[in-house]
């Protein structure tokens, strides 16, 4: 049962953090290596927030604005130069994500910073004792899910989105704005991506660096993903499941591994990766 | 092809083409092409795969850059603009290479091709005018249609904003003949309305029936034009056509 | 500028200029070795220190600039391999001492466990149709699997605290030092002397083009895996020098984000300069140890904002810059010699009229539901020049494809020269004797044209991993066509710079220069000239004559057609409905119809 938990919880967890890289991946192409930088500024959202006093669940709408604003000026400044040079992007992504990580570290020091948890205490399922906050951590991640599957599924956004990801060229031929859509999508992932930032503050500490040992972990749940967020969810649950049995039964480190390594492998057979299921 | 252009005047030309160049890389396609479309006119442009016929819709669309000469509207230049402008000043295309988004829906798909959703009812309105069958197939995914029924679809899109001028791409290409003449019906009745129209086509027949006036591309250039009823139009295009 | 001085004198000059270029690296590497030998004692302790580990990291720079910068390979692993050596060091000298055998062994294990890893990483990174994303995100992976590795090691790698306190060479830090520096100039000048020879180049055309490479014949696959698996020897070996020098092993020296800095630094320098690399390494390192300690923040985001800036704005780092600065002098605008050509006797030898040269048999191809290809029967014999003829969407590319490329998805059976190519790469159909041109001209645009004619010629003479060969050898035909197009007098301009039709013939004379006994040909008129289409059609037309080559071709230019072919096959709808002389089809009822669009399926 404990197990089950974990299990559900730690997909919940992945798939919160790497839904917005998705989006970005999809419609864009590029992968925004700054994503752990969105997921830090997110974090430090909920530090603001418990600094001037807010109750601990009002950092989720300001870090969601302040990302998809940051995320605006990235697209501007930094990805529109380089649509055609995607190794690159990942590249200035990058070097975004240092700058960003080291304007947070000039503003609020290198130390680990507390914040109030958003959820405490345990409850009683079945007669386990469990994190209550992870279970409300996994009916946010359902949450996020939903209003992620409206928005592609019914709004007129999320259909120019799908249609510049299946052909841009005919989405632009029938007067489709693709370059506004590119902007929407990346404010809307980054913004998602800070939304990230502020869920994990209870689960994780917060320091200027700790969006990075997150973003690989993302970008290899995306790139298996390829675009559909469908897959992503299924990619969340399989590679989940392998990181909380591999660290339970044969050991932590390996463990925290296992989603890159399996998520290679599965490239290296399948390019595709889930995508096609 | 010269006293082609000649013989409308510019102020009455919804489209005027001058010594219009355009290509990919360092490839040219398109070379000097001079051509115009009278109000409520039909031109079809003629010729065999590869001679450019596509770029130069694209590049009257916007979609390929324009290299040399000027591409007008009414007196609208049209240098620079993007295709989402185009649209809004009345041109619709109907495309040829993959032209539908084959996994949405039907009405997916015609969304796509209105500004906002508001303005759907009233195109879908005129759409069902045309092609009725669609009425009840709303929700079906645009990849079950038929080839000939795909086209329609295409068509009809292309005339549910009212556009002033219609860039066509091989309306005809895998349709029965029945469904051809249906289609030349609906375009014929489109150009008694006044919407001018540029066709490009490899039917001959077809084209030549539907069509004011013929203009033969070759290499990128404009080699043949005239009248298209004329009696010896058929057997001019197809001696530049065949073999 | 070379073109304007009379032949004789060019020739006179050449050799001595040449003879000149090809010292001065070695008398600059000399220098440089000796101003780093008699340096330290003019520099502070602290000064040694940094910059011996500072060189030893721009080792990995010119590890990660000749992946990166020149095969196009971007890669976070260099700091994998590095640790792994770092850590194969002080395991093994912690264990048996610096003693003679426990060094040698040192050395071994700190070049051969990283190059054995490389080599798996190389078989897992590059495969037929892998993207160079792919390569990057398994460069991602190796790292912080190596890390979490080193994590759970225990005591044998100390864990997050690492390993000190080993036994290490009997050197003081200016010994290390000089052996730093000769370590980094010797691996640099060998650097050096790679790109720049003909072998150097087969790194770039994978770069530019590695389908163009595969066409050629060339195994993309087997260079990328090679160059892989020795820089991680190299970065092997670097781990070595900085386990002894610095007596101390951490976790970070192997991580992903030492492998970022790694590229940080490349980009900044300059990819594929190798000198940019070097320098910038060195500077940047030096800098960062002299400003983080009184301002670190404030370092990382100059160096961060710095980095994006260049990666946008100069994707040529700061040697791109100070390249444009020397080009615009007088001294720098040198233009390379162009090599001496030569006719080459053909080696294929003449095949029996009787064994056709290609067969299909009942090919088929659909891309899911939708049938390409039905049905297809085709036997072509050396001598016959076959245009594919039919209308869009007849597939005919679809053909040429399956013809070329055996990993396509098709049944049915294809021969080339009695050989079965079904589930067979396209390198390895090229060692069969078929050669490609695409629709899209397919060359090396970063490339001269000597340097892609070279390159065509490499299956067959090799490449020479050390010099530029003064000769270029090419058979008779590939002759013609560069003499016919001009192209002969421009043997050293860069590929980039030919006009489109330049291009197309440059292709075509590749193609033709692997002596191919089928040459496939995908519109090879399109957008050229009537001159430039008129002197291809005399081209292919030579080439068939003899009797001991077939070619295919692609063409929607029926005149051309008309002129050229000794046979027309026309396909419709994805099969085969007419096979017959120029005659035949020019006066054929069905073919009318289909061009004028009549017959419907």
């Amino acid at each position: 049962m404990l197990l089950t938990l974990d299990i559900l919880t730690t997909a919940a967890i992945l798939f919160i953090v790497s839904i917005g890289l998705l989006a970005i991946f999809g419609v864009l192409k590029i992968i925004n290596f700054a994503h752990g930088a969105w997921l830090t500024v997110g974090a430090y959202c909920a530090v603001v927030t418990a600094k001037i006093g807010l109750n601990p669940w009002a950092a989720l709408p300001l870090a969601f604005v302040i990302g998809a604003a940051l995320g605006g000026l990235a697209e501007h400044f930094i990805i529109r130069p380089l649509y055609r040079r995607p190794l690159d992007a990942i590249l200035a992504t990058w070097g975004l994500g240092i700058v960003l990580g080291q304007l947070i570290t000039l503003a609020f020091g290198r130390d680990v910073q507390l914040t109030p948890n958003l959820y405490a205490g345990t409850v009683e399922i079945l007669g386990v004792d469990y994190s209550a906050y992870r279970l409300v951590a996994l009916g946010i991640a359902l949450a996020i899910g939903t209003l992620f599957a409206l928005t592609i599924e019914r709004t007129r956004l999320g259909l120019s989105a799908r249609a510049v990801i299946m052909n841009e060229t005919l989405a632009r031929s029938l007067g489709i704005d693709t370059g506004r859509v590119r902007l929407v999508v990346f404010m809307i992932g980054a913004g998602f991506a800070g939304l990230a930032g502020v869920l994990l503050t209870p689960l994780t500490s917060v320091d200027p660096n700790m969006g990075v040992s997150w973003l690989i972990g993302a970008f290899m749940l995306v790139m298996v993903a390829d675009a559909s967020y469908l897959a992503l969810a299924a990619a969340c649950l399989v590679f989940g499941a392998a990181q909380v049995l591999i660290s339970t039964f044969v050991s932590p480190i390996l463990g925290s591994i296992a989603v890159a390594v399996l998520a290679a492998l599965v490239l290296r057979i399948s390019p595709k990766g889930f995508s096609r299921a | 092809m010269v006293e082609a252009a000649r013989r409308i005047e510019p102020a009455g030309a919804a489209l005027t083409l001058e010594h219009v160049s355009s290509g990919y890389g360092a490839v040219s396609i398109v070379k000097d092409v001079s051509l115009s479309v009278g109000q409520g006119e039909i031109v079809a442009l003629l010729g065999k795969n590869g001679m450019g016929k596509t770029t130069l819709l694209k590049t009257i669309l916007g979609m390929v850059a324009l290299r040399g000469g000027a591409v007008t509207l009414g007196r609208q230049a049209l240098a620079g603009l993007s295709p989402a402008r185009l649209v809004a000043l009345g041109v619709g295309y109907a495309p040829q290479e993959q032209p539908l988004f084959q996994d949405l829906s039907i009405r997916d798909n015609l969304r796509l091709a209105v500004p906002s959703d508001r303005m759907l009812p009233e195109a879908l309105e005129r759409l069902f005018g045309h092609f009725p069958f669609l009425k009840d197939r709303l929700a079906q995914r645009a990849g079950t249609l038929s080839g000939g029924e795909q086209k329609m679809l295409i068509l009809g899109r292309a005339l549910m904003l009212r556009p002033r001028l219609l860039l066509i791409d091989e309306i005809s290409e895998g349709v029965q003949p029945s469904m051809v003449e249906r289609l030349r019906g609906v375009l014929q009745a489109e150009r008694d309305s006044g919407v001018s129209m540029l066709v490009v086509e490899q039917h001959v027949a077809f084209a030549l029936a539907l069509a004011d006036r013929y203009a033969v591309l070759k290499l990128g250039e404009i080699v043949d034009s005239g009248p298209a009823r004329a009696p010896e139009a058929q057997g001019r295009v197809i001696d530049h056509l065949a073999v | 500028m070379l073109e304007t001085l009379p032949v004789a004198e060019r020739a006179a000059a050449a050799p001595r200029g040449r003879r000149l270029s090809r010292a001065a690296p070695f008398v600059v590497a000399a220098l440089a070795a000796l101003a780093l030998w008699i340096a330290p004692p003019f520099l502070d302790t602290f000064a040694v220190n940094v910059l011996t580990r500072s060189m030893i990291y721009a080792v990995l720079a010119v590890t990660v600039d000749l992946l990166w910068g020149f095969a196009g390979i971007l890669t976070f692993g260099q700091a994998a391999f590095f640790g792994i050596g770092a850590y194969a060091t002080a395991m093994i000298l912690g264990a048996y001492g610096a003693t003679p055998l426990g060094i040698a062994a040192a050395v071994a294990a700190a070049l051969l466990a990283p190059a054995l890893l490389g080599l798996a990483v190389g078989w897992l990174s590059f495969y037929h149709r892998s993207t160079p994303l792919y390569a990057s995100v398994i460069s991602l992976v190796v790292p912080i699997v190596v890390v979490q590795l080193i994590y759970s090691g225990g005591e044998w790698t100390g864990s997050s605290s690492g390993l000190v306190g080993f036994d290490v060479l009997p050197f003081e830090i200016e010994g290390y030092f000089r052996l730093a520096a000769l370590f980094l100039i010797v691996v640099t000048l060998a650097a050096w002397i790679l790109v720049r020879a003909d072998a150097g180049r087969a790194l770039v055309a994978l770069r530019d083009n590695e389908a163009r490479c595969a066409y050629l014949g060339l195994n993309p696959r087997r260079l990328q895996i090679r160059l892989t698996a020795s820089l991680a020897g190299v970065a092997g070996l670097a781990g070595f020098l900085f386990a002894n020098a610095s007596g101390v092993v951490a976790p970070e020296n192997a991580g992903f984000l030492f492998g970022t800095e790694l590229v940080i630094w490349v980009a900044l320098g300059g990819r594929g300069t190798l000198l940019g690399p070097v320098l910038g390494t060195v500077a940047i390192d030096y800098l960062a140890a002299n400003l983080s300690g009184d301002l670190p923040f404030l370092w990382q985001l100059l160096l961060g904002t710095a980095f994006v800036a260049i990666i946008i704005l100069l994707p040529g780092g700061l040697a791109d810059l100070v390249g444009r600065l020397w080009r615009a002098l007088p001294v720098g605008r040198r233009v390379p010699a162009p090599p001496r050509l030569v006719a080459r006797t053909a080696e294929t030898e003449a095949t029996a009229a009787a064994t056709p040269i290609l067969k299909v048999e009942g090919l088929a191809k659909a891309y899911g539901s939708l049938t390409v290809l039905e049905g297809i029967d085709l036997e072509i014999r050396a001598g016959e020049l076959v245009s594919l003829v039919g209308p869009n969407g007849a597939g005919k590319t679809t053909l040429m494809r399956c013809l070329s490329d055996g990993t396509e998805p098709f049944t049915g059976a294809i021969a080339v020269g009695g050989t079965p190519i079904t589930g067979l790469t396209p390198n390895r159909i090229v060692g069969l004797g078929v050669g490609r041109k695409f629709q899209v001209a397919s060359v090396f645009e970063s490339l001269s044209v000597a340097d892609c004619l070279r390159l065509a010629r490499a299956p067959h003479d090799g490449l020479s991993p050390v010099g530029q060969a003064e000769t270029l050898g090419l058979p008779q035909p590939a002759l013609d066509v560069l003499r016919m197009t001009g192209l002969d007098r421009l043997l050293t301009r860069p590929t980039h710079l030919l006009s489109h039709g330049q291009k197309q013939a440059l292709e075509l004379a590749m193609v033709v220069a692997l002596e191919p006994r089928l040459i496939l040909l995908d519109e090879p008129t399109a957008g050229l000239t009537k001159a430039e289409r008129t002197t291809i059609g005399t081209v292919l037309k030579a080439l068939t004559a003899e009797g001991r080559i077939a070619a295919v071709l692609v063409e929607h230019d029926l005149d051309f057609v008309r002129e050229i072919s000794s046979r027309i096959v026309v396909l419709h709808q994805g099969r085969l409905v007419l096979d017959g002389t120029v005659e035949d089809v020019v006066g054929s009822e069905l073919v009318r119809t289909i061009y004028a669009g009549g017959a419907h399926g």
